[in-house]
């Protein structure tokens, strides 16, 4: 039976309380905070070369400049610091070692040479133009065919084939199901490598404190408390001696879920000189260094019975990930991101996959919200589409008659679906779309005032909140998994929360003010939420892959409890009544039944501090505070089905997206405003990859794309109006029914605009396998296919 | 490199200022770092995200292509100077109340975009909005609540229920 839940203040729209600071420009991003008097600034020397041995570094003239303090080459730094280590000794894995400033050979065109120390950020701006490498260009390979080719150059010693990561799993009896099938479809699919392009960059601003010998470390990132157990490790300073924060972050999305080489100079060169460094980057270099995603391949074999229902799936995947492995999440991530979500809404039990990650002379790849997935569902939905026209079905029958549709579900992974909506938001978004009269009114031809015109259905999961034996099974051994929660009622019986994750935007100071409240029956104005100080906020793993709500919901349920029961034991020595019977609501605790026998929250802080007249009751320890962690048992799945209308003009390959709409179900909200805004976010993400974004390095290495200029995020102009209905079914598995919801947007935007583009084209026999659709990829298309008629 | 400096008087949100500085010192590094006025911000520092955004001599200019001499004599407002005493200004109000902002660091330009646009154009039409908003780069809203935010603040601005 699904839990029922009080109303209160989970699930309103309550107005944020991050806004009115960044509304007035009273934020504080990293670049924002006064550094301390006499902070030295970096400029990092980068290689212009893709792969080149390092034959020598000319830093006289870079340190005659005025104002240039030292420069620093990988020698000089190799003793402050271990190398980058992170996937473990286990079958498929590969261990790399990246030096954050590499000594024998440039890797990538970004692979760091030298350090520049100056006393103004245009000093050493000049500084690193006066830096004279001398390199010995190596060939470099960029694509995953020319570094899986036979004889293609080695991109570390150590790994001859160039496979930094593989996998290959088969369930039992896939071969003979899959033989047996009447229909066999195989396409391959192929996703353009992305930039995340946060607003604000990266960045870090390293202090050590003479005095207390410690180090306090701001940086743009989304997980503080692994970047300092990796300063820790790496730097061999004790983590107690370590602070850092993350203050306001100008966006994440995955690719701030890393420790960076940056932030590990800027920290040794603090410890080592006792000194302050900052470094801000800026967005060349951004588009250069910060990890890429998406650079993608899936070969998909699909064996259908003749009544169109999945018999069996072999999909071979190929990951892009770059020169190197980043901390924590190492080469796995993306490779088994595909698998992963494979299975999606879709019921089959047959599943065979080999997904592999291979090293290139190019960025490192890493998280970018919905990680693999949106890929995964541009591959998988794209299959669907396919099948339907060559069985002659309606592609919105197809995907009805292979929903799972009954809870709870083990999918051919062998992960457990508890409840989920994936039939009702479909029916929902046909209905809101119109879908069966479109359809019924569109012309064979597609077109419609002199452009195609057409419509893409995708119905997706999201795997959200995974715990720690997920990150373990999955070789992820630097994710904690876990997350955790401080609350107290301080002596005036306001609340002051603090939690392990830390926010980029996704208002987590108004949430869980918001989950709070309800559980300690206070208004979410009482509670102050503190969040990306490692110095105050308890170990946990931060914020990244849709856990925010699970997790710190979670541990911030299982920390009020003990404090709820505390407040209740002490209000049932007041009140001479029995801590069974009180209850806590509105700021007091109260005799059930009997509201007027009462005593306010603030009281019984008075008497937890002993602040009061009374004494605490005997037996209780004083303060009014508890620590909880939350670690889920397992992943938590949401869904969607999102419907995009689209038209292509023939003439310049444009193509504009008219309407969308998306059904949504991350269980239990908390609050619809913030849910409908990581929706609306992660649609324009998706859209971005589906029509726009692609970082395209030419063959020798070199990065094409890297301003905003050459990459085209999505501009208001580009963004349809859109309509979202959410359903609520709640999670029952995670402690309060939440689901995750920060990825879902993309995972289903992609294949719905994916889907509409190549309804549109049907007509003309274009297939759309590939990424971004820009004009002028679509009008060659539209060219070769017409071309293709007329002959 | 050079040690020619340069000096600049200008005036940001109704305070005289005067500096010496490098003839290559940004606008945006001027205010921010000079002057203290961190709210505005740098997105990518060659022209396009908007996010540097500030109102100068009555036009909207991108601090991170402007010098801060080429400001010398100028009347500008940051986003600092929106709010009237510690009071959210209409378009700061309408965007708080349609969520039309996640992470923030674009906001300040936003504002300033739609600060200049609404007083050109008190009744625009969404593409008209979408037209006005298209130099401005988000990441996080998708653009949705910050047409709506726009529209919201014209409305009221243009019923004036609340005093400008």
């Amino acid at each position: 039976m699904a839990q029922t839940y009080a109303r209160g203040p989970i699930g309103q729209s309550t107005l944020r309380v991050e806004d009115d600071p960044l509304l007035k420009g009273l934020g504080a991003f990293v670049d924002d905070v006064a550094p301390p008097k006499n902070t030295l600034h970096l400029g990092f020397v980068r290689s212009p070369h893709a792969h080149a041995r390092i034959c020598s570094i000319d830093t006289s003239a870079a340190k005659r400049l005025p104002g240039v303090v030292d420069v620093l080459t990988g020698r000089d730094l190799v003793d402050l610091m271990k190398p980058i280590q992170v996937d473990p000794d286990k079958p498929g894995f590969k261990i790399t070692h990246r030096l954050a400033v590499t000594i024998d050979k440039a890797r990538f065109v970004g692979d760091t040479v030298a350090v520049v120390v100056a006393e103004n950020p245009y000093i050493a701006d000049d500084a690193v133009e006066a830096v004279a490498v001398e390199y010995e260009a190596l060939p470099a390979v960029v694509s995953l065919d020319a570094s899986l080719a036979p004889g293609a150059p080695k991109i570390h010693d150590y790994i001859a084939d160039n496979v930094i990561y593989e996998n290959e799993q088969k369930t039992e009896g896939f071969d003979a199901v899959f033989t047996a099938a009447p229909h066999k479809f195989v396409r391959t699919f192929r996703t353009s490598r992305i930039a995340v392009a946060s607003m604000e960059a990266r960045g870090c601003i390293a202090i050590f404190e003479r005095g207390l010998g410690t180090l306090t470390f701001w940086t743009s990132t989304q997980v503080p408390h692994i970047v300092r157990h990796a300063l820790s490790e790496m730097l061999g300073l004790s983590d107690s001696k370590i602070r850092v924060i993350a203050p306001d972050v100008g966006g994440g999305f995955g690719m701030k879920a890393y420790l960076y080489p940056e932030e590990l100079v800027a920290a040794a060169l603090a410890i080592k000189y006792r000194g302050s460094f900052k470094w801000v980057q800026d967005r060349v270099d951004d588009f250069l260094t910060s990890n890429h995603a998406r650079d993608q391949q899936y070969k998909m074999s699909y064996a259908v019975s003749a009544e169109g229902i999945i018999k069996a799936i072999r999909a071979d995947i190929l990951v892009n990930i770059g020169a190197y492995a980043s901390f924590p999440m190492g080469s796995s991530l993306e490779a088994n991101g595909g698998p992963r979500n494979m299975p999606g809404p879709y019921d089959f039990a047959q599943f065979a996959f080999r997904t592999r990650a291979v090293a290139t002379n190019t960025c490192p790849t890493g998280a970018f919200r919905g990680v693999s997935a949106p890929s995964t569902f541009f591959s998988v939905e794209g299959m669907m589409d396919t099948i339907a026209k060559e069985l002659g079905l309606d592609p919105v029958e197809l995907r009805r008659r292979n929903l799972v549709t009954k809870f709870p579900y083990t999918n051919a992974m062998g992960q457990r679906y508890d409840t989920g909506s994936n039939g009702e938001c479909l029916d929902r978004a046909l209905e809101l779309s119109g879908y069966v009269a479109y359809r019924r009114s569109q012309p064979a031809s597609r077109l419609l005032d002199g452009k195609y015109r057409g419509i893409g259905v995708a119905t997706v999961t999201e795997q959200t909140g995974q715990g720690a034996s997920r990150y373990k099974e999955r070789g992820l051994y630097r994710v904690p998994g876990f997350d955790a929660a401080l609350i107290k009622i301080e002596p005036s019986g306001k609340v002051s929360a603090f939690v392990s994750q830390a926010a980029q935007g996704q208002g987590h100071l108004t949430t869980w003010s918001q989950i709070v409240a309800q559980e300690l029956g206070v208004v979410p104005s009482d509670v102050t939420v503190i969040q990306g100080d490692t110095a105050t906020v308890p170990f946990g793993s931060g914020t990244f892959a849709s856990r925010g709500a699970i997790l710190a919901g979670g541990a911030i349920i299982r920390a009020t409890k003990i404090i709820r029961d505390k407040v209740k034991r002490i209000a049932a020595s007041v009140l001479e009544a029995s801590a069974t019977d009180i209850e806590v609501a509105d700021g007091y605790a109260f005799v059930a039944g009997v509201p007027k026998m009462r005593v306010a929250l603030s009281d019984i802080a008075s008497i937890a501090y002993s602040l009061d007249a009374r004494l605490i009751p005997e037996g209780e320890e004083h303060g009014l505070e508890a620590i909880a962690h939350y670690d889920p048992p397992t992943s938590t799945v949401s869904n969607a089905t999102h419907v995009a209308f689209v038209a292509v003009d023939p003439a310049t390959g444009a193509i504009e997206v008219e309407r969308y709409v998306v059904v949504h179900d991350c269980g239990r909200v908390i609050n619809p405003m913030i849910v409908d805004g990581q929706v609306h976010g992660a649609i324009s993400n998706g859209l971005g990859q589906v029509l726009s974004e692609a970082l395209i390095y030419d063959e020798s290495g070199q990065l094409t794309t890297t301003t905003l200029l050459d990459y085209h995020l999505p501009t208001a102009l580009d963004m349809p109006t859109i309509q979202m209905e959410h359903m609520e079914t709640p999670s029952e598995i995670t402690l309060g029914g939440f689901k995750g919801v920060g990825e879902g947007g993309v995972i289903g935007a992609v294949p719905a605009l994916a889907g509409a583009v190549r309804d549109a084209l049907s007509p003309l026999g274009i297939e759309i396998i590939r990424l971004p659709l820009d004009p002028p990829y679509v009008l060659s298309m539209i060219e070769a296919a017409k071309a293709k008629r007329t002959n | 490199m050079t040690t020619e400096t340069t000096h600049v008087r200008l005036t940001v949100n109704g305070r005289v200022y005067e500096r010496t500085v490098e003839p290559r010192l940004l606008l945006v590094d001027f205010l921010r770092h000079e002057l203290g006025l961190t709210g505005t911000h740098v997105g990518c520092a060659h022209g396009v995200c908007g996010a540097c955004t500030v109102i100068m001599n009555g036009e909207t200019v991108r601090t991170c292509i402007t010098f801060a001499v080429q400001a010398e004599g100028a009347q500008i407002k940051t986003v600092e100077g929106l709010a009237e005493n510690g009071r959210l200004n209409p378009i700061q109000q309408a965007f708080h109340e349609n969520h039309a902002l996640q992470c923030g660091y674009c906001t300040p330009g936003f504002l300033m975009t739609v600060t200049e646009f609404l007083d050109e154009n008190p009744d625009p039409s969404e593409n008209e909005i979408r037209h006005a908003l298209a130099g401005n780069l988000c990441r996080c809203t998708g653009y949705v609540n910050i047409v709506r935010a726009v529209r919201a603040a014209a409305e009221k601005m243009r019923s004036g229920a609340v005093q400008r």
